[in-house]
């Protein structure tokens, strides 16, 4: 069953158009990548899909419900849950206050302490540094509190923009293996890379954006076997 | 000279703690959402009329009144955003500095039509307090007391509850608080709020003790710039702490030149900050 699906999206900023209709569908329960270059359009993409940016034209369903035209915080509500590139956290708050602000949609603001427990149980490094403020975590601690507080919101479907860039390959590895936890519990995942090498091999299904389009989706071991992927992205 | 130094500067510090109060105002709005509320100043001005529009005409004890006069300003924040500052917050300073410079105009304006601009004072008195060499009138203890009461709740409300969290959430970083699904534009016009409530909150304190017009609060208003970016602009300890040492010097001045120099000194004070720490004495390297 598709819990999201994605028809036509066609968005932009201002006059100039990023998106040239976009079609994509995340499964249930699975781990879906998006790859491709620098500037092909994946942020705007997770932009229109969380309503910080508006979709020009095309539709956006959630589990059979439009949603292409909610406000982000009515998409919050609804369990869209964004792990944004550079992290983004608060940085004078606390650890446990930026787990806090993570569970501000209706759906996890009641169930905060039970979530505290399980993503201090999935990172208990950031139970040791619960009072430090976040700005003062290394780049992986503060990687893992992104994630943490994505986790924080309950997603129906956790998004992850550029999760590995600027971090060490043992770092990224070890987040990844916290991925492929999350998918045997069930979540539902996007993960946008530019590392393709790293987001096929852990990745269930891909797709290749390309110019604002999808030129290229399957199975993710097939689409890392394609010719055209491997001499563009993988340097073979 | 020590006999009249210390009661002055004991003066000049509690005041401070109200100066504190009214650049907490500023210094929050401007730290949550980069506007400078030019409105500042009238809404000061509006906090003393309210002060002493329901202890001549209902008789009610002035420092009751503050509370109604803090709801008011909370209200008339949040009116003043949804109406003026809203629509141009994400443009150029220039724009919100000139929306809430209208709103000042026209603040000023009614005042002036609706109150005149004859002097007011409110007559009561709290007689003083005697402690050694300084003796120290009542109710510059009670405004400097309910000013730090004010701040005390302040950070209470900033750290403890949900709806200040928020508010510092999206000081920190507001894209991120959107993306949590927090309605910073709800968010936004709460501080706006919590500004002018602040402003309004600290002109009645003052007009228990100083005579005032509808345009008193320009004044304070510059006196909270200089307490701003003395503490540090967007931080509301830095602001208490601005408020002090420009008390200390409303204090100290008078005592050794004409206290026409407080201004002249003051804003040098002003320049000099600027040049040598434009971040404040509290506020983060950037």
């Amino acid at each position: 069953m598709a819990m999201l699906e994605i028809r036509d999206l066609e968005s932009g900023y201002g006059e100039v158009q990023i998106l040239w209709g976009v079609d994509l569908s995340l499964e249930k329960g699975k781990l879906t990548s998006l790859v491709g270059a620098n500037g092909v359009g994946k942020t705007t993409l997770l932009r229109s899909i969380m309503g910080t940016l508006r979709p020009w034209k095309g539709s956006i369903e959630l589990k059979g419900q439009k949603i292409g035209h909610l406000p982000a915080h009515r998409k919050a509500d609804l369990g869209l849950v964004l792990v944004p590139e550079g992290r983004q956290l608060f940085s004078n708050m606390s650890v446990h206050e930026n787990l806090e602000m993570g569970a501000t949609n209706k759906r996890s603001r009641d169930h905060v302490e039970r979530n505290l427990e399980r993503v201090y149980e999935l990172f208990p490094r950031l139970q040791e540094r619960e009072k430090q403020s976040a700005g003062t975590l290394s780049g992986g601690e503060q990687q893992m509190l992104a994630v943490a507080r994505g986790l924080m919101a309950e997603p129906e479907i956790l998004m992850f923009d550029e999760l590995s860039l600027g971090l060490a390959p043992v770092l990224v590895l070890n987040l990844f293996q916290t991925l492929r936890r999350l998918k045997d519990e069930g979540l539902t995942m996007l993960l946008v890379e530019q590392n393709v090498h790293m987001a096929l091999s852990v990745s269930d299904y891909a797709y290749v954006l390309s110019g604002g389009k999808v030129t290229l989706e399957g199975p993710a071991k097939e689409v890392a076997e394609d010719k055209e992927v491997q001499a563009a992205y993988l340097g073979m | 000279m020590l006999d009249i130094l210390l009661p002055s500067l004991a003066d000049g510090l509690l005041l401070g703690f109200v100066y504190g109060l009214a650049a907490m105002g500023l210094t929050l709005i401007w730290g949550v959402m980069d506007v400078i509320n030019l409105s500042h100043g009238p809404i000061i001005a509006l906090g003393m009329y309210g002060i002493y529009l329901t202890f001549t005409n209902l008789g009610l004890n002035p420092y009751l009144a503050i509370i109604l006069v803090a709801i008011a300003g909370l209200l008339l924040g949040v009116l003043i955003y949804g109406v003026a500052v809203h629509r141009v917050i994400n443009a150029p300073h220039l724009s919100t500095l000139l929306a809430t410079f209208s709103v000042n105009m026209i603040l000023i304006g009614i005042g002036t039509a609706v109150f005149t601009t004859t002097p007011r004072n409110i007559d009561f008195s709290l007689g003083s307090v005697t402690m050694g060499p300084i003796t120290l009138p009542g109710k510059r203890i009670a405004a400097a007391l309910a000013a730090l009461l004010v701040t005390g709740l302040l950070y209470l409300f900033l750290y403890r509850s949900r709806p200040g969290k928020h508010i510092r959430a999206v000081t920190d970083n507001r894209a991120a608080a959107e993306l949590m699904g927090i309605r910073s534009s709800m968010i936004l016009a709460l501080s706006f709020g919590l500004g002018t409530m602040l402003a309004a909150i600290s002109g009645g304190l003052i007009a228990t003790f100083f005579p005032f017009t509808i345009l008193s609060g320009g004044g304070y208003e510059l006196k909270s710039f200089v307490i701003g970016v003395l503490g540090g602009l967007g931080n509301p300890l830095g602001a208490l702490l601005g408020g002090l040492i420009l008390g200390a010097l409303e204090g100290i001045i008078p005592v050794f030149m004409k206290t026409t120099w407080v201004p002249v000194l003051e804003f040098i004070l002003f320049v000099l900050i600027l040049l040598i720490r434009p971040s404040g004495l509290l506020g983060k390297k950037s």
